[in-house]
């Protein structure tokens, strides 16, 4: 192997290596951000109290397969992606994902928010492993005006890139997975593989009551706004956040124990009705296998190639 | 911080599923069965808590809420914050689930230190009560920084950067949480000292019959 190769380069284009793609990605999000939100409805004035769980009805191959092969094999292969290690593995398996989330038609504003979400991680490795990363023999490093302990390793956004693709992977899977079924049902196949019932039933609950507590801790929070709270950097504010997010434990907990007087008095023993019934059929199991071989070969060409 | 996908090499991520679903089993073992479906309306309500943003100077930072929820909840912390990181996952557009299990050991184990610190140590005054409640609360996020910053270690020495800023990246997450969780303990002192019994589901469930 070669020493590290130094690639000497004056100032002023480690500002261009870096602000424009910065800018770029800044100018992307916030009008990615943008479009997401007009495409899913505004959120003040929905009824939270009907939470807005995905209906599922569609016709896609996805809508039709078997929910428990669906959760296995989008599981596994998010597992598969995870252990890439190379880049143009890993820029493939978005490709997959991709033509995934084309032929089970979901909602294209859903996956802008779940990559939006992941940005702000993602980017911090772009822009600080480049510079962290320890020089090894047969780097590639950038020297900016002979500033030795500025050196733009090529290898570090190499890696950083490797990373974020599988993020960007992952994260596009997740949607054809949840949302080409309504929840309870998902969470029905989830229980029929073997997860603990009151796993669903937990996360159905919590789903329901999160609308109704975001809904008071806005009503409280409008309440503040009008008797002229406005929100600073001092110690006033942090009391009176600190009294908010009291008052709302205070409330949600007596509001817990009617909620469960409530169900028992309508005969809650532990279950809730069985929201679908699940049959599998030799194509979904055939299905399966297909996209479990494209997994398998995903990572044989990781390893492999290399 | 979350941990997104693709992030941890192969083996620590499923290191962390394992050691998460061992603790979230341990932690669904001390609560009680009926108290579950409480347990779950009640994580609802950490999970808006922590939607909560408070400003800092040019920015804002949101709240974590590791120590509170383990000063409110006890050993049932761990299972509450698994939840809340699955139904993020699930509905909020948040992430893959291969990270979860990383996710959850993050901002579990830090509440369930937090939640045992803030018991043996809480003392009977009001005043007592609230600062240990804020030391509780700065330390559950110090801690899930430094959990953060041990699993990005383990990814090899090319990844110590990366963790040395996520760790500054907490400071002021530290300090903004440990002042709001001070204040938040302080005010359940005087009107629902009931809460800050760890066994107070078992209480309420005696109250009701």
């Amino acid at each position: 192997m070669a020493d590290v190769i130094n690639i000497q380069m004056p100032l002023w284009q480690l500002l261009l290596l870096l602000l424009i793609p910065l800018a770029a990605i800044t100018i992307m999000v916030v009008w990615l951000r943008r479009v997401a939100y007009k495409h899913s409805a505004p959120e003040e004035k929905r009824d939270w109290s009907v939470p807005p769980l995905a209906d599922g009805s569609g016709t896609s191959l996805l809508h039709c397969w078997d929910v428990r092969c669906k959760i296995v094999t989008i599981l596994v292969c998010s597992f598969a992606i995870a252990s890439l290690s190379h880049l143009e593995p890993a820029l493939v398996a978005i490709g997959v994902s991709l033509i995934i989330l084309v032929v089970a038609r979901v909602s294209f504003a859903k996956v802008l928010l779940r990559l939006l979400a992941i940005t702000g991680f993602v980017c911090m490795f772009l822009v600080v492993m480049p510079f962290s990363v320890p020089a090894h023999n047969g780097d590639t490093v950038l020297v900016f005006n002979g500033m030795d302990w500025l050196g733009f390793n090529l290898r570090g956004l190499r890696l950083a890139a490797t990373i974020a693709a599988k993020a960007i992977a992952i994260a596009v899977l997740m949607e054809p997975l949840l949302s080409t079924a309504p929840l309870p049902v998902t969470l029905h196949g989830l229980s029929r593989l073997g997860a603990p019932e009151m796993v669903g039933q937990m996360v159905l609950l919590s789903y329901r009551y999160l609308h109704v507590f975001r809904h008071e801790a806005w009503r409280m929070s409008s309440g503040m706004q009008v008797r002229g709270f406005r929100k600073r950097t001092d110690l006033a504010t942090l009391r009176a956040v600190g009294n908010f997010i009291g008052m709302l434990f205070v409330r949600s907990f007596e509001r817990t124990e009617r909620v469960f007087d409530a169900m028992r008095a309508r005969g809650y023993r532990g279950r809730f009705p069985e929201p679908a019934e699940l049959r599998l059929r030799t194509r979904d199991l055939l299905l399966a296998a297909v996209w479990l071989t494209a997994g398998a070969a995903l990572i044989a060409y990781d390893r492999i190639a290399w | 911080m979350h941990i997104s996908d693709g992030v941890l090499p192969i083996s620590v991520t499923v290191g962390c599923y394992v050691a998460s679903a061992a603790l979230v089993a341990w932690s669904a073992r001390r609560t009680r069965n009926e108290e579950l479906p409480k347990l779950a309306v009640m994580t609802a309500a950490f999970f808006v808590a922590s939607l909560v943003h408070v400003p800092f100077g040019p920015t804002s930072v949101h709240l974590i809420i590791p120590g509170l929820t383990g000063a409110l909840l006890g050993p049932s912390a761990f299972l509450s914050i698994g939840l809340g990181l699955l139904l993020q996952s699930l509905l909020f557009q948040f992430g893959g689930l291969t990270a979860l299990g990383a996710n959850a050991l993050m901002m579990g184990l830090p509440a369930l230190a937090c939640g045992w610190f803030f018991q043996r140590y809480k003392g009977r005054t009001q005043l007592r009560q609230a600062f240990v409640g804020g030391l509780a609360g700065a330390a559950g996020t110090a801690l899930a920084a430094i959990i953060l910053a041990i699993l990005l270690v383990a990814g090899g020495e090319d990844f110590f950067g990366v963790a040395k800023i996520a760790l500054l990246a907490h400071i002021p997450v530290i300090i903004v949480e440990g002042v709001v969780s001070a204040f938040t303990i302080g005010f359940l002192t005087r009107v629902k000292p009931a809460l800050l019994q760890t066994s107070f589901l078992r209480q309420t469930k005696a109250a009701h019959g």
